[in-house]
């Protein structure tokens, strides 16, 4: 018989697992080999500079979303070998150089993760500012390293497209994993299932 | 602030710090070994995705299926709008239809006359998309043919209609196109009426630039791109799709193939075409060595003391 308190870590864990499984499945699914578009109307797109050609929409990086949503919420249910697995793993898969963005997401995940009890009573939007500047710098760190070894990028426009929804769908990814998950940020004194204090 | 863990814990911090560095310094070292000796590591890379993505290939037709499902039950609202199109289109292409099959048998004729032996270089396999890049920033599908039917890297593919990409990267059972929409391709194509040379570089929108147009004022809208070859890696002549102009005066290409629906592929057998690096014996007949004559070159003083 499994201990129940081990029941519920592992479940949490592998809910992670599954929610990034989900994610990359979806994004391999073939529908459209065409760049996305963008979800307005046409009228409004007629007004776009050319560098923002029409259906060139980059969308939300949801993998580091979701990762930092539940880094936050909770730490032990998203361990660092595993946020490095799934990283190197999208790496891999997506055709980027590997091991870049996974060493970048794992140094700033574990630079969110030292903080998180120190900064519990911070209000939510407290908690969104750090986690944007977190995020802006790791897209900055990605860039200049690649720049340093004279690997090819895409425009800056877009990557910094991509960095901002990443950051404006965190508040309502986090709502999400609030109320349908219950994975809610621990209260100050708040213990675990061991009765350690997370 | 005091530690959070129980006193026997305490030893976790640090050990876990030890452990997360070198974790990262790893990730860092296959990054450093990526870019010091990329095609190794992307041989690995094609392996690992060839071994991983197969297996999904089962969960995501039903997928696909569904989601083309509710692509065409929204086209039923305009059901009848669309019967009469297709009407009218059947009726042109009945007449099409006509011309083709008459020119067919003039073709045939022509061909028995002359005895022509057809370029064999334009034989092709099928494959079919089995996966998405997965990413926004690169544009390439997977197939589900690869180093076991022969795919080499660098081959042209196309739909039924236009150029879609060309191989990049070989895995034994599955084989990456590169699109023509992805950041990195580079194409050289003709304009057709004008026979201008430009490059069809791709930049992660739908409709890719063109570049390196000599004079762009004899560039019309709706003028027909195909590839050129030069460079000898693309077969010449392959529809790429039609010129369209945006409003700041720049070029882009509207392309042929349809990358809404990729669905089968074909990728087109190239064989490096033969290279011709001597003179050719043929031309003039061997010369014997003459005695006395030496090849003057611009060279040191010396060499014409010795020659007087």
């Amino acid at each position: 018989m499994v201990d129940p308190r081990t029941a519920t870590l592992w479940g949490y864990r592998s809910l992670f697992l599954g929610l990034v499984a989900v994610i990359l499945f979806l994004r391999l699914l073939p529908l459209s080999a065409l760049p996305d578009a963008w979800p307005l109307p046409e009228g409004m797109l007629a007004h776009f500079p050319d560098w923002l050609y029409p259906q060139d929409w980059p969308g939300a990086d949801m993998l580091l979303c979701l990762t930092i949503v539940w880094v936050q919420r909770r730490p032990d249910f998203s361990p660092a070998l595993m946020v490095a697995g799934v990283f190197l793993l999208e790496d891999l898969l997506t055709f980027r150089p590997p091991g870049l963005w996974a060493a970048i997401v794992l140094i700033g995940t574990e630079f969110l993760r030292q903080r998180e009890n120190s900064t519990r009573d911070l209000p939510f939007w407290g908690e969104w500012a750090m986690v944007a500047a977190v995020i802006a710098a790791m897209t900055l760190a990605n860039r200049l390293i690649l720049a340093l070894f004279m690997v090819p990028q895409v425009a800056l426009g877009q990557a910094v497209l991509y960095m901002v929804t990443t950051i404006v769908i965190y508040p309502g990814l986090a709502m999400v994993m609030q109320y349908v998950l219950g994975l809610h940020r621990a209260a100050p004194g708040e213990v675990d299932t061991w009765g350690r204090r997370l | 602030m005091a530690r959070d863990h129980n006193s026997d814990m305490d030893y976790r911090g640090p050990v876990r710090r030890v452990l997360v560095t070198v974790l990262a310094l790893l990730l860092t070292l296959l990054f450093l070994v990526w870019r010091i000796d990329s095609p190794r590591v992307e041989r690995l890379r094609n392996a690992f995705v060839d071994r991983v993505v197969p297996p999904m290939d089962w969960a995501m037709a039903p997928v696909t299926k569904v989601a083309g499902m509710i692509g065409s039950f929204q086209s039923y609202a305009r059901i009848y709008e669309q019967n009469q199109e297709l009407r009218r289109e059947l009726q042109q292409m009945k007449a099409w239809k006509e011309a083709a099959v008459q020119l067919e048998q003039q073709n045939a004729k022509l061909l028995a006359q002359n005895q022509v032996r057809l370029d064999p270089k334009r034989t092709s396999v099928s494959g079919v998309v089995m996966a998405d890049s997965g990413s926004p920033f690169r544009q390439s599908v997977l197939l589900n043919v690869g180093a076991r039917d022969g795919i080499v890297d660098g081959w042209a593919t196309m739909d039924g209609l236009g150029l879609v990409g060309r191989i990049s990267g070989v895995g034994q059972n599955t084989a990456r196109v590169l699109l023509l929409t992805d950041a990195s391709s580079r194409i050289p194509v003709t304009i057709q009426p004008s026979g201008q040379k430009a490059m069809l570089m791709g930049d992660n929108s739908a409709a890719p630039p063109l570049d390196f147009i000599e004079t762009p004022e004899q560039i019309r809208p709706d003028d027909r791109v195909i590839s050129s070859g030069d460079g000898g890696v693309f077969p010449a002549g392959i529809l790429v799709g039609t010129v369209v102009k945006t409003k700041d005066n720049r070029f882009r290409v509207r392309l042929a193939a349809d990358y809404d629906r990729l669905d089968f592929v074909r990728v087109l057998r190239s064989h490096p075409s033969e290279q011709i690096n001597e003179a050719g014996a043929l031309i003039p007949p061997p010369v014997a060595p003459q005695p006395g004559f030496t090849f003057r070159l611009p060279g040191p003083a010396g060499a014409e003391g010795g020659d007087g």
